[in-house]
């Protein structure tokens, strides 16, 4: 039993615990809350920039727009021809690549957490050994390939680099790994046969690995520079990423047009914040599988 | 289900033997062809370019006609090539310079939003991630607005007239600062991650024996995290030897490659493949892939 003097201390060090708390909540969310909006501080800029027509930027390039105009976006449609075509091979080529790349991934992880066949673990790690070996090492022979076939500056090209993603593989066999062998193997007695165990079963149970994985490689994809870069020159056929850098070309203006360069940002970024935020958790969650082993 | 199990048992009791000979085909076949297009497409894409690529960096070759071998001429040539030496300097630095900011930053922030202390993780969370999900090219063409020297909305700002982007030595600064910022988000959510396995039993024993929060991050948190450390910074040290998008686009104009004085390593294979000389562009790639595993 404490007497009252003593009672009366530990009170008062309490109470200043709880403040010294208080003190601490504040601070960390002060800090953190400075920090996202230095961050995203950038794509601010981008998005009101985006809103400025091209001349009023040269004066003005720091503050709220004087006048709100939607000119730079036209622009984008006007420039050079017009960007939309390749807005819609960024989107061509991402949707194509990922939907086979995850198809692809999906069988071969399935495959390696639910059978077990000869040289099964061998060749796991061996596929794993190989994400140390920089992709860019393909390069210049791809490039070879696939000049003799006829693809540089096709869908083809773009696409079919991207198609095996050892990442992947790994990230969809982890989560399968958790899946309950019993769920296969009564639908097993009960005579599935392997692809009906896959197609019916597996798929379905591993639908958010699929769609984690599946968001990370659209946006590797669309994300992506060098290897478009090498395999286009034609305006026609190149993603928006490898034309949105073009127009800061000295040759065409004396000044790069800002205003419709930030709309083309904003328009190259948006699908993808939107995707984002409708699916944060799966993303992130993706990332964390990919990394943390089991 | 129920029906299904009873079933299973009679048959293995009433007829062993006969089961055991009858192994389907599909049965052992079925992982075979699962596996199929992926280790194809695997091997055809990637296996086979790349030892393609490592005889070919022994070669002399123009896409067409005939390739003359030429022994180690090409790694030669390319290792005594000045540029070479700027670039790999370049890609060192970008790398050392971003590298233990970036994971300091990411590290102390998974450990804030962690805490106690911070009750809205599920909004700050995204919040912090949000800048890893765009292009390293349309964020290296924002930053080009924002660090413009005439036009830039930070000289704006300030009043002043800092060539962020024009002299390289503030420009290749920049390039770290972009790395930094773009980079954060991902290694936070895998800090984050990391954090949440740690049994939470071992922080409040700690706790219990009288550590402060500071002792309990040093001597308990950073040693179990130790492993996820280690993985951060290989994998991170591999990805920052391929560094080609951030520099190039930062300061160069028009889809241009950046000069040399601030390229990386990457540029070089371009370059070689713009210019038709195969061999040497294969030269680059492996030359990379050795610095990659020296340094891991």
């Amino acid at each position: 039993m404490m007497s009252a003097q003593a009672s009366a201390i530990s009170q008062k060090s309490s109470q200043r615990y709880r403040t010294e708390r208080q003190i601490a909540v504040i601070a960390a969310n002060v800090f953190l809350i400075i920090y996202i909006i230095l961050a995203l501080y950038p794509l601010f800029m981008m998005f009101l920039n985006s809103f400025k027509s091209d001349s009023e930027i040269l004066s003005n390039p720091a503050y709220m727009p004087q006048k709100w105009t939607l000119e730079s976006y036209q622009a984008i449609f006007k420039y050079h021809g017009g960007l939309w075509r390749n807005f819609v091979n960024s989107a061509i080529v991402s949707t194509s690549s990922t939907v086979v790349a995850v198809f692809f991934a999906a069988m071969a992880a399935f495959a390696f957490a639910k059978y077990t066949f000869k040289g099964r673990d061998l060749l796991f790690a061996l596929l794993l050994a190989t994400m140390m070996v920089p992709g860019e090492i393909t390069v210049p022979t791809l490039y070879i390939i696939f000049s003799k076939l006829g693809w540089l500056n096709t869908y083809q090209g773009l696409i079919v680099p991207t198609l095996t993603s050892v990442f992947g593989l790994f990230m969809i066999r982890q989560y399968m790994l958790s899946v309950p062998t019993a769920l296969i193997e009564a639908a097993r007695i009960d005579g599935a046969s392997h692809w009906q165990l896959f197609w019916n079963i597996m798929v379905p149970t591993s639908s958010p690995v699929l769609g984690a994985f599946a968001i990370i490689h659209f946006l590797g994809v669309w994300n992506s520079y060098l290897w478009p870069l090498v395999v286009t020159n034609k305006r026609d056929i190149q993603p928006i990423m490898v034309v949105l850098p073009n127009m800061t070309d000295p040759i065409i203006g004396f000044l790069p047009v800002w205003g419709t360069i930030m709309a083309g940002c904003v328009l190259a970024t948006l699908p993808i914040i939107i995707v984002f935020i409708a699916f944060q958790d799966k993303f992130m969650s993706g990332v964390v599988v990919g990394a943390v082993k089991g | 289900m129920e029906t299904a199990k009873p079933v299973a048992t009679t048959q293995a009791v009433a007829v062993p033997a006969v089961r055991r000979r009858k192994i389907r085909w599909g049965d052992t076949l079925a992982p075979y062809l699962f596996i199929t297009p992926f280790l194809l497409s695997f091997i055809i894409l990637f296996i086979g370019p790349a030892a393609y690529s490592f005889i070919l960096s022994f070669y002399r070759y123009k896409g067409y006609g005939t390739a003359t071998f030429l022994g180690l001429d090409n790694y030669k040539t390319i290792l005594t090539y000045h540029v070479f030496w700027t670039e790999l300097r370049n890609t060192v630095f970008y790398w050392l310079a971003h590298v233990i900011v970036l994971m300091a930053a990411a590290f102390l922030m998974a450990v804030l939003v962690r805490s106690t202390l911070i009750s809205h993780k599920n909004v700050y969370k995204p919040l912090i991630f949000l800048p890893n999900i765009v292009a390293t090219v349309a964020i290296g063409l924002v930053f080009q607005s924002l660090f413009g020297t005439e036009y830039g909305v930070i000289n704006n700002l300030l009043g002043t007239k800092i060539p962020w982007l024009q002299d390289y030595g503030y420009a290749r600064w920049v390039v770290v600062f972009l790395l930094i910022w773009h980079g954060i988000g991902w290694w936070f959510v895998i800090y984050l991650a990391g954090l949440t396995t740690i049994n939470p039993e071992v922080e409040e024993a700690a706790t219990v024996d009288g550590a402060s929060g500071w002792q309990r991050l040093r001597y308990v948190t950073l040693p179990l995290m130790r492993n996820t450390f280690i993985f951060a910074f290989v994998i991170d040290a591999i990805s920052s030897f391929r560094i080609f998008n951030q520099p190039n686009v930062l300061v160069a104009r028009g889809g241009n490659l950046a000069n040399p004085e601030m390229a990386p390593v990457l540029n070089m294979l371009v370059t070689d493949l713009r210019a038709a000389r195969f061999g040497s562009s294969a030269a680059v790639g492996w030359i990379l892939f050795l610095l990659v595993l020296v340094v891991s």
